[in-house]
């Protein structure tokens, strides 16, 4: 009889369980069959009347339907919490295409990301970097570097002058007297900064930005000036330019030189940006000369160096093929947010 | 300079072809920027550089083509054939009263000149120099000059009063001249001047007189083949605004020596294209014992600074094609420049001239041999390229304006008579009036730029600059420069997907906290009302760092906005940082604090206050109370409207509770609360909301 039973038991409770869907639901059939007045604990209470021989088979048949209850209880349970957390997740739902909130980023000035980046090489190349003042003496802007007033080089740059003796300084070459001034040799350094020509038309701006290089030892060759650049402007542009060095004159280096790299538009066939020539002029350079190291107390017999210098402007344009100069200037964030 | 290739071809046989040519000089430092065709020809656009007088002329550039192939140079002929004609004074008397501005003074008279047009050949030639025909004579002074380099004048014999030539200064002969152009000059007394014997015919070196100038009627001339000193013509020059060819050949340094020699080519053409006859030339050289100089190069010099080894005969060999005349011994090369060279001064000039002929391309390339030598650490550069991502994170884009100012804006933003920023630096020569001054604030550029874009129909603008302003300095000192970081905002919410309700003021003031952030600058105060006249008096505050304050931050002002023409309606934020303040202020390395190991407790305090008190002096006072409990405290809710009554607004602050050597209690936290509430209500005036 006792086999019967917890049959019809089993058969009742899943016939009970199938239709069940919330958790209250099944607490409902938990307390039906397993609470304190539910069918199976009447049954289990019923026990002790019967002879104990019949007592302990049916005992164990009865907790054998018990635990399959409660085994399929807590897996019900467990299926409809599963069900319900998926509902609300379901019913959570956002459009995951609408914008993230975020501070969007600005974005730095090209001329200064290739200002930052020259500066970088040659800091990776052991030169420090140096600063001196924008309104400066005519004396470091000209007379120190080898241009005494009335000299036909002034007329290479067009001076603003803010007083007599006073002028905003047209390269960034006066820092090199400044700090060959304050320091005595071996130096290594650049100075980056604002310089200004009274000039303004379609490819010139009254400010620009340039970097200047020295380095004075007692052994800098001239060959060392070119391994220098060379491997700068391999660093800068690509290390397959082309890269020549042709005689020129600037009045505070000599030996002189303008530096090239071979056009990175056409590769040297020519074109417009290149004039044809396949060539695009980039720095200028040369060993310093003797007169400059004379004024700042330094032996020209002793020590030698080389100074170079470059615009950034240039360099910027080369760099991310702009082909007008004043848009760096009319900050306009349609441009601006390009780099 | 424009060079004829043809008419350079008539000097040397190059058996280049131009581009060639044009190559070889580029590499030898005659830069030739551009190739035009002409006629039967090519011109080369030669760029000289100024210290390379000698190469202002056909002559000149076939040297250095014959110095680098080695090609015999062939001059023009200049023979002169036509004897005397003893008809009136053959010579001229010359007198040199200032040896020092005028080194050498030759001069020829030249008789029975027929004045009439140039061939076509010589007027052609002078057109593709841009020179207008005017006549043969003057035409050929031309020529010659284009040619050999050197500038030439012809006076009409016949309007020279006395026979006579007198080379002085303005103030001892005298101070007006009319020139050929037909312009009344007055002349500063340092002026050197031609004169003959009753006063000035010409301009030395610059332009003649109006008084002798070669006409039709012209049948006798006398001409001149000068040297000028370069500084003195080029302050008359300049001082006049006077240019011309010859000028610009005499301020760079004439060659003193070819002048018989151009004076013989000049007679030679007039001869032969005009039917002139020459007379014996008069010569006046009072520098002759000067020439030539000598200079010294040590032996291995050259080889050590260019860091090749270059052989001693190579180096010979390119020396004496330069027609220098090297003369050799151990330890020391003696050369002896030409005159046409008087740039070559000095041993690092030797070196550059044997360096260029030899090819820089030549020179190879070795990375130095430098010792290590210690730098100064990168810190400011780090910290303005920090301090300039910081401000970039906070959403601006870096904008870059010149450092000129409109003295006009001083005025729009309003500032005070007293005021330093009105301490600018003006400049002599502006290129416009717009841009006479030095910016001495960032802030009117950036409103510009801000225009600039608005107008563009950009909706959400974030600018900000990092750059040096300059404030006058005292008398004799440069000017002090300070370096900026100024910031700009307009943002337009109603296209914001994500709008917030929080005052535009908080944007700039959330970037100018993340940048103090960034360094750890824990010692700051937004202080307001700032007082500056063109911010929102109620939306401004000053920053505070260390006690010293070092910019603002604020809303412009409705009538500055106005004022400088900026549309629309939203707010527009400015903030303004003096980073060699705020550098100065740096915190030193922080030292380490144990990490607290017993948990804390915070309860939160809500406050109906009064308007004007400020959330800082809420939390200071806080702060202040003596409790050693109390861990940190922090604004979390700012409402007005209902429920608070007008005038009043409710501030919610969350408080934290620690102690270091133990768990805090409910109720000695409790304790201390209830102190702290009784505490702010007495000082604050508020009530519990
Ligand atoms: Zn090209």
């Amino acid at each position: 009889m006792g086999g019967q039973k917890n049959s019809f038991l089993r058969e009742s409770f899943l016939n009970e369980l199938g239709p069940v869907v919330s958790v209250p639901e099944l607490e409902e059939l938990r307390v039906r069959y397993l609470g304190k007045k539910g069918l199976l604990t009447a049954e289990l209470k019923n026990l002790g009347g019967l002879p104990p021989d019949q007592r302990r088979t049916a005992g164990a048949a009865l907790n054998e339907t018990k635990e399959f209850i409660e085994h399929a209880l807590g897996q019900r349970k467990q299926e409809l919490k599963d069900l319900e957390l998926s509902r609300k997740l379901a019913s959570e739902g956002i459009d995951v295409t609408l914008p993230g909130s975020y501070v969007p980023p600005g974005r730095v000035h090209p001329v200064t990301q290739t200002l930052e980046e020259i500066t970088d090489v040659f800091v990776s190349m052991g030169f420090s970097v140096e600063e001196g003042p924008e309104v400066e003496l005519d004396y470091y802007n000209f007379e120190a570097l080898n241009i005494p007033k009335e000299h036909p080089a002034r007329e290479m740059q067009d001076t603003f002058y803010v007083s007599k003796d006073v002028v905003l300084r047209t390269h960034t070459s006066p820092v090199q007297v400044r700090v060959m001034q304050r320091k005595s040799p071996p130096l290594k350094f650049i100075a980056p900064g604002k310089v200004y020509r009274c000039d303004a038309d379609i490819s010139h701006t009254p400010m620009f930005h340039q970097i200047e290089g020295l380095m004075v030892g007692e052994d800098i060759t001239f060959s060392n000036l070119k391994s220098v650049l060379e491997t700068f402007l391999h660093r800068i542009f690509s290390p397959d330019v082309p890269v020549r060095f042709r005689p020129s004159y600037f009045p505070f280096t000599e030996p002189s030189a303008e530096v090239d790299i071979g056009c990175i538009f056409c590769k040297g066939t020519g074109c417009r940006t290149c004039k044809g020539s396949g060539w695009i002029e980039i720095l200028g350079a040369g060993m310093v000369n003797p007169h400059v190291f004379e004024m700042v107390g330094y032996d020209p017999k002793q020590y030698s160096g080389f100074a170079f210098g470059m615009g950034i402007e240039r360099i910027t344009m080369l760099k991310f093929s702009i082909d007008d100069i004043r848009l760096f200037f009319e900050n306009d964030i349609r441009f601006l947010g390009q780099f | 300079m424009r060079v004829s290739f043809a008419w350079l071809s008539e000097f040397i046989k190059t058996g280049l072809s131009v581009e060639k040519a044009a190559h070889l000089l580029t590499m030898c430092g005659l830069e030739v920027e551009a190739l035009e065709a002409a006629q039967n020809d090519v011109i080369m656009e030669v760029n000289v550089t100024p210290n390379r007088a000698d190469c202002l002329s056909i002559l000149g550039v076939v040297r250095e083509l014959s110095v680098l192939i080695g090609a015999p140079i062939v001059l023009p002929p200049a023979e002169i054939t036509v004897k005397e004609v003893k008809t009136g004074p053959a010579e001229i008397k010359i007198e040199i009263r200032n040896e020092d501005l005028c080194r050498r003074y030759s001069g020829r008279v030249i008789r029975n000149v027929s004045i009439g047009p140039s061939p076509e050949w010589m007027a052609r030639r002078l057109e593709d120099y841009g020179i207008r025909s005017i006549n043969n004579i003057v035409d050929i002074t031309n020529y010659v000059l284009i040619e050999l380099g050197h500038p030439l004048h012809a006076f009409d014999l016949n309007t020279l009063k006395g026979g006579r030539i007198v080379v002085d200064t303005a103030d001892n002969i005298y101070r007006h001249i009319k020139t050929l152009d037909g312009v009344e000059r007055k002349l500063h007394e340092s002026a050197l001047v031609i004169a003959d014997a009753e006063g000035p015919v010409a301009l030395a070196g610059i332009m003649g007189g109006a008084s002798t100038e070669v006409e039709e009627s012209t049948t006798d001339i006398f001409l001149e083949a000068a040297w000028f000193e370069p500084v003195n013509i080029r302050k008359t020059a300049k001082a006049l605004g006077l240019s011309s060819e010859a000028a610009y050949r005499f301020e760079r340094g004439a060659d003193m020596e070819i002048i018989p020699y151009a004076l013989d080519r000049a007679s030679y053409l007039m001869q032969e294209l005009a039917g002139g006859r020459p007379q014996e030339a008069v010569d006046v050289f009072p520098w002759k014992k000067a020439m030539p100089r000598s200079i010294d190069v040590g032996a291995g010099r050259v080889s050590k600074l260019l860091g090749t080894d270059i052989q001693k005969e190579e180096i010979v060999r390119i020396l004496e094609r330069l027609g220098f005349a090297p003369r050799w011994n151990d330890s020391v090369i003696t050369v002896f420049p030409p005159s046409y060279r008087q740039d070559v001064e000095g041993e690092a000039d030797i070196v550059e001239e044997v360096a260029r002929i030899y090819g820089y391309d030549k020179i190879p390339t070795t990375l130095p041999a430098s010792r290590l030598s210690i730098q100064d650490a990168p810190t400011r550069r780090n910290f303005v390229k920090a301090a300039r991502q910081s401000i970039r994170k906070s959403g601006y884009s870096e904008a870059v304006n010149f450092s000129f100012m409109n003295p006009q804006v001083l005025d729009q933003l309003f500032l005070p008579v007293n005021d330093l920023r009105r301490s600018a630096v003006s400049l002599i020569n502006p290129l416009k009036q717009e841009e006479s001054m030095l910016r001495t604030t960032l802030l009117p550029a950036l409103m510009e730029n801000l225009k600039h874009n608005q107008q563009r129909d950009i909706r959400n603008i974030m600018l900000a600059e990092t750059s040096k302003v300059f404030i006058e300095g005292k008398e004799g000192e440069l000017p002090g420069e300070h370096l900026m970081l100024s910031g700009i905002s307009m943002l337009n919410k109603t296209y914001s997907f994500w709008r917030n309700g929080k005052d535009e003021f908080y944007t700039a003031k959330g970037a100018v906290e993340a940048l103090l952030d960034e360094f750890r600058v824990c010692d700051r105060t937004f202080f307001g009302p700032c007082k500056e006249p063109f911010l929102h008096p109620g939306k401004s505050a000053d920053v505070i760092v260390s006690g010293r304050r070092c910019g603002f931050v604020g809303i412009l002002s409705p009538t500055v906005r106005e004022k400088a023409e900026i549309k629309g309606k939203e707010e527009i934020t400015v903030f303004e940082l003096n980073l060699d303040i705020i550098f100065e202020c740096l915190p030193q390395t922080p030292v380490y604090h144990p990490v607290p190991r017993f948990p804390a407790v915070e309860r939160d305090i809500a406050l109906v206050l009064d308007e004007a008190v400020s959330a800082t002096e809420v939390i200071s006072r806080i702060k202040d109370y003596p409790s050693k409990l109390i861990e940190s405290a922090a604004v979390f809710d700012l409402y007005k409207g209902e429920g608070i009554p007008a005038g009043k607004k409710s501030m919610a602050f969350n408080v934290r509770y620690r102690a270091q050597d133990r768990t805090l209690t409910e109720e000695e936290v409790e304790q201390v609360h209830e102190g702290l509430i009784k505490d702010l209500l007495i000082h604050t005036g508020g009530s519990l909301r």
